[in-house]
């Protein structure tokens, strides 16, 4: 890629169909190379990585609700009548 | 003894109908399944009613389950069916796959806003409240096909593979439709922090 790069070229188009393979290290390492090379000259696109990133990273951290203990109960009593 | 060791014991104990077996079995998956009715279906009745229904469904079947390692892939695949038959249209495909070209961002066009590092979260309960509610609202606004993936993959940290199975989709579909939804939060995170955008 030549320092007068421009963002929103086919180079980048084709990245961006497999950015969330490369957050997932999915991708052939020769195909991740060129990504990471990409990366180096188009801060549009790294900047773009990043938000992905931050968004991938916060629905990973939303927390699960609890099962409700007194639901778990009624389940459980549930089966063993019907199994009497 | 590890997680399939330890569903391989279960198993057996199910197979055996063995006291306890099935109370052991709603302890292991049961937190699971409910978590993921939630963030599927949105209403804690849909999953109340999800989980009651794959835990009862998958104990009497799991006696004809040969391989305790696809236990996982194949209870989240009767859990997704329980949340399928919630839905009115009674299916997970979408009308259409809503292509990149809609997702990219025009050139030219910057960013609305910059998404926090959630690692440089201020310790401030009231901001991360905030955030979290923020992203409850974009998962929940995707399409459902796009959404279950989401869940599966980020929210359940299932692999491809094993969403691949649970859905019966193939692993390029499961790709695309993660990449998808995974692009439709950012973007609808992304403009919730724009500035002037209320919580």
């Amino acid at each position: 890629m030549s320092a007068g790069h421009v963002h929103g070229g086919p180079e980048c188009k084709a990245l961006f169909a497999r950015l969330s393979e490369y957050l997932d290290g999915e991708l052939d390492p020769a195909v991740c190379a060129g990504v990471d090379e990409h990366m180096t000259d188009c801060h549009r696109c790294r900047a773009f990585l990043e938000s992905l990133r931050r968004a991938v990273a916060f629905v990973a951290e939303t927390e699960s609700p609890s099962l409700p203990e007194d639901l778990k109960k009624d389940i459980v009593s549930a089966y063993e009548r019907a199994r009497r | 003894m590890g997680p399939q060791q330890d569903n391989a014991a279960l198993l057996s104990r199910i197979r055996e109908d063995a006291p306890g077996a099935f109370e052991e079995f709603v302890s292991r998956f049961g937190g699971r399944i409910y978590a993921f009715g939630m963030k599927v279906c949105g209403e804690r009745e849909d999953a109340k009613d999800v989980l009651q229904e794959t835990l009862i469904q998958a104990y009497r079947s799991l006696r004809e389950l040969t391989h305790p390692e696809a236990l996982t892939s194949w209870l989240y695949r009767v859990a997704a069916n329980a949340c399928l038959m919630k839905r009115r249209k009674g299916k997970f495909e979408p009308e259409r796959e809503i292509s990149l070209d809609e997702l990219m961002p025009r050139p030219g066009e910057g960013p609305a806003a910059e998404i926090p590092d959630p690692a440089a979260l201020p310790d401030d309960a009231a901001v991360r409240e905030d955030v979290r509610r923020r992203v409850r609202s974009a998962v929940g606004d995707l399409p459902p096909a796009y959404r279950i993936v989401l869940v599966m993959r980020d929210m359940e940290a299932l692999s491809t593979q094993e969403v691949a199975d649970a859905l019966g989709l193939e692993i390029s579909a499961v790709k695309m439709r993660l990449h998808r939804a995974r692009l439709m939060v950012r973007k609808t995170l992304e403009a919730g922090f724009a500035p002037g955008e209320a919580p």
